[in-house]
């Protein structure tokens, strides 16, 4: 056991009894009369087991007196601990850490760049969709699904802006890509909205899948119209299906033999929209008042109008062969004054061909 | 509530752990502290530690405790943000974004300051917080609602704060982004 003298009794103790103040040793009882005297004086009179000093503050090694140890504030501490202690240093392997950490955190921020892109997109649709501007909405959640296809929220959305924008064909293409249009949980709201919104489309396409057939067949002009008619009620984003409804009461009105009625939906269509079927529809019911007439202003107009439809046709070799089946009718119409339909012509005229439109 | 060993929690998110030791060093260094023993990782309890000089400077005690907590936060809000959009709203099955997802929950999990860390801050917080001292005012709330989320660690408190940093973070940074 280590032992020491007291500086004030001059008495030999063993190190654990001695106490350090002010950087000298005393035993217990001169300390504590020490400290009082260094207080009076105004000195610092705090003192601490000389044992603490002697040995490594951090290692616990025994130092003694050596001049070798470090003294840092009340501490003392070994030779090996002591420049430890003033200058911590990071170890190498953590720098290294660091230092890849942070390229990692680069690395995950360019590898996430296309996520941000797809997700900003996502977002600004989400919050144009919320906003009721579907049509606006929708190409910014088509190029999520372009990097994204399978998330279901993105999906979801653009399927429904695209259906309530009347796009069926993008809803479609959406629902499609993302697992063949499974989704595993078929009970959240989003689903069942866009379930019910999907039945609704495609329920309404349906109905005028039918009116179209129907209207093909003679007789059947004015159950077609109404077929057509509930297709548009039924999916009134469809702007389409309300044009085609009233493009179906032309028919209507043909068998009714109201040409005036024929003349005013074909002008109002070809006024909404100047495409080569409302061109060849108002040649049509110019064709037919020319028939009941005789007024030669009808014919003229009627013959420009199948010119623009041709011309509006131009380039679409579908729409071509339409035409000229029709122009072939029209002329004659316009030459004979006479007004048969379709099926009666082709009966006439066609023997042995088809009668379709 | 299932029990999960911390050695075993400390294994799979020792990331955290380093980092979060990583900082007290830091602030010790940044402060002029010294610093007596440093364990960046172990298994064992707690799973690392940075043994420092007190000091009665409020601002370097502030910044020693609470360091770790900002720098593990705001490294679990970026390293998440660049996953989250691939692994919880795309859907995308990336496995290098769930790498840095991971990454990112075991730096938010060990966020908190430990008890100890908190307990000085806690002693003189009000005493300086009466003399107008701002940080002191600030780390008065902030310190109590993590000595109440350290003491919830048995619940999976640390977890779901870096749950709620790591999804809460980066929708609030994407939709400021897609204003």
């Amino acid at each position: 056991m280590s032992e020491g003298t007291c500086s004030q009794c001059g008495q030999t103790f063993s190190v654990r009894s001695l106490f350090d103040l002010n950087g000298t040793t005393y035993c217990e009882p001169c300390v504590q009369k020490a400290s009082r005297e260094a207080k009076e004086r105004g000195l610092l009179f705090s003192y601490m087991p000389l044992i603490n000093k002697s040995i490594c503050a951090r290692c616990n090694t025994y130092i003694g007196s050596s001049a070798n140890a470090v003294q840092i504030g009340n501490l003392r501490f070994c030779a090996a601990c002591g420049p430890l202690i003033k200058d911590w240093d990071y170890p190498q392997w953590l720098k290294m850490s660091l230092a890849a950490l942070l390229l990692l955190l680069v690395v995950a921020l360019a590898h996430g760049r296309k996520y941000f892109h797809a997700g900003r997109e996502m977002y600004i649709g989400e919050r144009l969709a919320a906003k009721g501007r579907y049509s606006e909405a929708l190409p910014h959640l088509q190029e999520t699904l372009r990097i994204a296809p399978g998330s279901d929220k993105a999906v979801l959305l653009a399927a429904k802006a695209a259906l309530l924008s009347g796009d069926v064909a993008s809803a479609a293409k959406a629902l499609q890509g993302h697992n063949g249009g499974y989704f595993e949980d078929a009970s959240k709201p989003e689903f069942r909205e866009v379930d019910s919104l999907w039945k609704r489309a495609s329920g309404a396409l349906e109905k005028a899948e039918q009116a179209d057939k129907l209207e093909q067949q003679d007789g059947k002009e004015i159950e077609a119209a109404r077929l057509m008619h509930e297709a548009a009620t039924m999916y009134p984003e469809l702007p389409a299906l309300a044009f085609a409804a009233e493009s179906f009461e032309e028919g209507v009105a043909f068998v009714r033999k109201d040409y005036d009625a024929f003349l005013a939906i074909a002008q109002k269509q070809w006024k909404e929209h100047a495409i080569a079927q409302t061109a060849a529809g108002l040649a049509s019911a110019l064709a037919c008042k020319f028939a009941i007439t005789g007024d030669s202003t009808y014919r003229q107009q009627s013959e420009e109008m199948l010119e623009k439809a041709r011309q509006l046709a131009q380039g679409s070799a579908e729409s071509m062969k339409v035409l000229d089946e029709f122009a072939e009718r029209n002329r004659y119409r316009l030459e004979s004054r006479q007004i048969i339909s379709k099926a009666e012509y082709d009966r006439r005229f066609r023997s042995g061909k088809t009668a379709s439109k | 509530m299932f029990f999960i060993p911390g050695p075993v929690i400390a294994a799979l998110t020792f990331p955290g752990v380093i980092i979060h030791e990583a900082g007290h060093l830091f602030f010790c260094r940044l402060f002029k502290l010294q610093v007596f023993d440093v364990c960046f990782f172990r298994f064992g309890n707690p799973a690392g530690y940075v043994i420092h000089q007190q000091t009665e400077d409020f601002k370097a005690q502030f910044f020693v405790s609470m360091g770790p907590f900002f720098a593990n936060t705001l490294l679990c809000v970026l390293f998440c943000t660049a996953a989250f959009l691939p692994v919880w709203e795309l859907k995308v099955f990336d496995p290098l974004a769930y790498f840095f997802y991971w990454l990112g929950l075991s730096i938010g999990m060990h966020a908190f300051p430990s008890t100890t860390d908190l307990s000085h801050l806690w002693a003189d917080a009000p005493r300086l917080a009466k003399k107008g001292n701002l940080l002191a005012i600030v780390s008065l709330p902030l310190a109590a609602v993590l000595v109440v989320l350290n003491y919830a660690r048995v619940i999976w408190a640390d977890l779901g704060y870096g749950i709620a940093v790591g999804v809460l973070g980066p929708i609030a940074i994407f939709r400021a982004l897609a204003r």
